[in-house]
């Protein structure tokens, strides 16, 4: 059978002069595949896409060498709305998908468009809404739906016209655990019961070795690695050197096949499967626990009697529009401490942080950041203590050019200029930002970095991050993270609200968990994570590491209790496979 | 959030009317307001497009629009009673004729603002823009860019609001008292949001593209929008009101 898209030594730059994104790739995609493409920012991924949706060369001017067939067709040889017959895409920005206010308008569009015989419509809307399990939001305004349910009312709308391949530009970076599982779901039921091709750009390594039968990683506009999930996460040190992220319970596996320890060559992808490795590596051993060191526990810094510099004491708000209200929210965090704070969309983790910068103001209760009661201190002037960096770079650039967008911050402080823009350009230079382009002009990680320097500049006493880490892929994310512990080694405060667990267990060592705007618990990670009952009333997935640790100590032995990071587990594991 | 130009769901008869007799409606009013000159007419025609509100259940958020317009409505008031030198003076620079002018404009600003606002209130963009282009033979990518830039204004306001409270948690004073001062530390912020706008308004094109925009005609459209009897009526009492308009 021939692949429904065959792309043949394709390149492409999008300036003549510049380095090509892409760089002679060649991939052919079965019908019926579910497709994963991965990588680094900047490493091709979204040309790859555009590639396959037309976009390219039809909407994004360049040079295009290769060719790529669409269903037997070659791209350059037939319109946009041609391909967009076979190949149906979902863009990266929801918001700009949409046409229309009202969500069965939405499907409608391209329904009548596409010219679909009008006694076939009702039948094809409502399949279409049936499939994504959205028909109770058929009358529903778009305005007024959360982030998942745009990003299926977006899916149901490329469904209604049948589409034999679908097109996901990273569909749930904007969305939490819970939502981004719904939406694979959902494409894994269009892929099994149509047999609907999905190519699906994702960072969530995790979702995609569960649900993808291959996986792409790119690297520099090169195919770097190709296959099964199984095949491409054991090469974990290529993985590694190319900087995309890979299952925690993949390096477990990896690395105890490395050590021997078990032969097992295509690493576990899931904690079900690890649990099962190890149980049968250790197999009948002796489960002497005292014979095990006790795995290293998470070393708390000594508890500072420092007071505290942010303090939240019974605090109630509630917006007087309606939305997410909070309440009785207590908390303390000393200099620092870095804290996670946990939760689904909305939640309150938003509001919590729009509390403690004061650009909103309790209700009831107070909020004391640096000894000020936000209720009665303008915002900017509790800037100068508590600084944040936001979500979306992009909003909070203002200047021209790096250096001045860096300094800006101190400026506004009251810093004299000269001393702010020696200042500034002695951080740029640590992160090796360049000076004088345009922050507009850079890469998105790149911008994150701007943004974060311009926080860091000011040394402020607390952090407020928000998502710092959404939109950037596992090298920057790192780079963001150390930075940020670093901070907080130094004395600062880091309140931190983030989806991705395994970045709030490697380096929060308390999370705060909210659920329905309240604060449910809030304590020491790695024992808040290995509570099932809290993890599910807040529905959040607990880190795989954590869950894997969990099970086997009660399965396995009891020395893998409280353990939290890969190498102990390995190291246990290890220990008892030899002294057994 | 809420705006203004929202759509209110209902199921009045106003709701119910065919958008181009909603927009002959509007129009009506409009023009009529225009080209009436005496105070019964004016405020009458107000009071008709407020009593059309109130029957359709959005009379509050006409009265909230009301209250942002009153005050440039006053300052008209002050600058043509300022400029207007005929008649007898009453008192200080007011003249009798500069208050008679000066507050009829008034009235008509008020007139010619709510209509408009109170059809789009109660009429689905798509709706619009599909009866625009069946009854009135609009060119369906005209209909499309004004549905899409209305449909853009709140999604711009989100983004401003957004960059705005990131600016003031990085401590740019937008907490101000001083309009002055607001209004020039806000200047800066065009760039980032002309930027994200470009970006936004690209990305849409190429998505209306993919779902077969081109080959929209004018019979795509899966509702139709036929006259009823009652928006024939509505068209009659348009002309009408043009009529009394041009009279009183």
């Amino acid at each position: 059978m021939n692949p429904i898209i065959d792309i043949e030594d394709v390149s492409f730059s999008y300036r003549e002069t510049h380095v090509p994104a892409l760089n002679h790739i060649s991939l052919a995609i079965g019908e019926g595949d579910f497709l994963g493409i991965i990588g680094p920012s900047g490493a091709g991924k979204s040309t790859l896409a555009a590639c396959l949706s037309g976009a390219i060369p039809h909407h994004f001017g360049g040079t295009l060498y290769g060719a790529v067939h669409v269903a037997d067709e070659d791209t350059c040889e037939v319109t946009l709305t041609d391909i967009s017959r076979i190949v149906g895409s979902v863009l990266q920005d929801i918001d700009t998908q949409m046409v229309a206010s009202v969500v069965e308008d939405e499907l409608l569009f391209g329904l009548e468009n596409f010219g679909v015989p009008h006694d076939e419509i009702e039948r094809r809307l409502a399949d279409a809404l049936q499939t994504v399990g959205i028909a109770d939001l058929r009358d529903r305004e778009i305005a007024t739906l959360s982030g998942g349910q745009k990003q299926k009312v977006a899916i149901a709308a490329i469904m209604a016209l049948q589409p034999r391949v679908l097109v996901l530009d990273e569909p749930t970076a904007a969305l939490d655990p819970a939502s981004s599982l719904l939406v694979f779901d959902t494409l894994a039921k269009i892929n099994r019961e149509q047999n609907v091709t999905v190519v699906v750009i994702e960072q969530k390594v995790a979702l995609l070795s569960t649900f993808c039968n291959r996986v792409v990683v790119l690297d520099n506009g090169k195919i770097a690695l190709e296959g099964t999930p199984h095949e491409v996460f054991s090469h974990a040190e290529e993985l590694q050197r190319i900087g995309v992220d890979s299952p925690r319970v993949a390096r477990i596996s990896n690395s105890l096949a490395h050590k021997k320890v078990c032969s097992q060559a295509s690493p576990c992808l899931t904690v079900d499967e690890a649990e099962a490795l190890i149980k049968h590596a250790v197999g009948n051993a002796s489960h002497d626990t005292k014979r095990f060191a006790a795995p290293s526990p998470h070393a708390p810094r000594p508890a500072t009697a420092q007071e505290p510099v942010v303090a939240f004491e019974h605090v109630d708000f509630a917006y007087p529009l309606g939305g997410a209200a909070v309440h009785d929210l207590t908390l303390k965090v000393r200099p620092g401490e870095l804290i996670g704070l946990v939760g689904q969309n909305g939640a309150g983790k938003t509001t919590f942080t729009k509390l403690l910068t004061g650009l909103l103001k309790p209700d009831a209760g107070s909020v004391h950041v640096a000894g000020a009661n936000t209720k009665t201190t303008p915002t900017s002037v509790i800037a100068r203590s508590c600084a944040t960096l936001f979500q979306n770079p992009d909003r909070q650039i203002c200047r021209e050019t790096v250096e001045d967008e860096i300094a800006f911050g101190l400026e506004l402080h009251g810093t004299e200029s000269t001393r702010a823009h020696e200042k500034a350009r002695k951080v740029a230079r640590r992160f090796g930002l360049p000076l004088d382009e345009a922050p507009f002009s850079l890469s998105r990680g790149q911008r994150q970095m701007v943004a974060l320097a311009s926080v860091l500049v000011v040394e402020p006493r607390v952090i407020v991050l928000d998502e710092p880490t959404s939109g950037l892929d596992y090298r920057e994310c790192m780079t963001v993270m150390e930075t940020v512990k670093q901070m907080a080694e130094a004395g600062c405060a880091v309140i931190m609200v983030c989806h991705d667990m395994e970045v709030i267990s490697d380096f929060a060592e308390r999370i705060a968990v909210m659920a329905d705007g309240r604060i449910l618990a809030s304590g020491p990670s790695r024992e808040l994570f290995a509570q099932p009952e809290l993890m599910h009333a807040a529905s959040i997935e607990p880190p795989q590491v954590i869950e894997l640790a969990r099970r086997l100590s009660q399965s396995v032995s009891p020395a893998f209790e409280g353990v939290g990071e890969v190498s102990d587990i390995v190291r246990i594991t290890e220990e008892m496979v030899h002294c057994g | 959030m809420v705006n203004v130009i929202d759509y209110v769901p209902g199921t009045t008869l106003l709701h119910k009317l065919n958008p181009v007799a909603k927009l002959a409606l509007a129009a009506a009013i409009i023009l009529s307001t225009f080209l009436a000159q005496s105070y019964a007419m004016l405020i009458g025609l107000l009071a008709l497009t407020l009593a059309l509100g109130a029957y359709a259940g959005v009379v509050d958020r006409l009265l909230k629009l009301l209250r942002l317009l009153i005050p440039i409505a006053l300052i008209m008031l002050v600058l043509q009673t300022a400029f207007m030198r005929e008649g007898e003076t009453l008192f200080a620079f007011v003249t009798d004729t500069g208050l008679i002018t000066g507050s009829k404009a008034c009235l008509r600003l008020l007139g010619v603002a709510l209509p408009l606002v109170l059809m789009l209130m109660v009429t689905k963009l798509n709706d619009l823009a599909n009866a625009c282009v069946e009854k009135l033979h609009v060119p369906y990518r005209y209909a499309f860019t004004f549905t899409t830039a209305l449909r853009f204004v709140p999604v711009f306001s989100q983004e401003m609001n957004a960059i705005i409270e990131a600016q003031t948690a990085r401590g740019v004073e937008y907490d101000t008292k001083n309009p002055v001062k607001k209004l020039k530390l806000m200047l800066p912020l065009c760039a980032p949001l002309l930027i994200s706008s470009v970006g936004k308004t690209d990305a849409t094109a190429l998505a209306a593209e993919q779902r077969g925009f081109y080959l929209r005609t004018r019979k795509s459209s899966y509702k139709r929008y036929p006259f009823a009897a009652c928006d024939i009526a509505v068209l009659v009492f348009c002309v009408a009101l043009i009529a009394a308009g041009a009279v009183l």
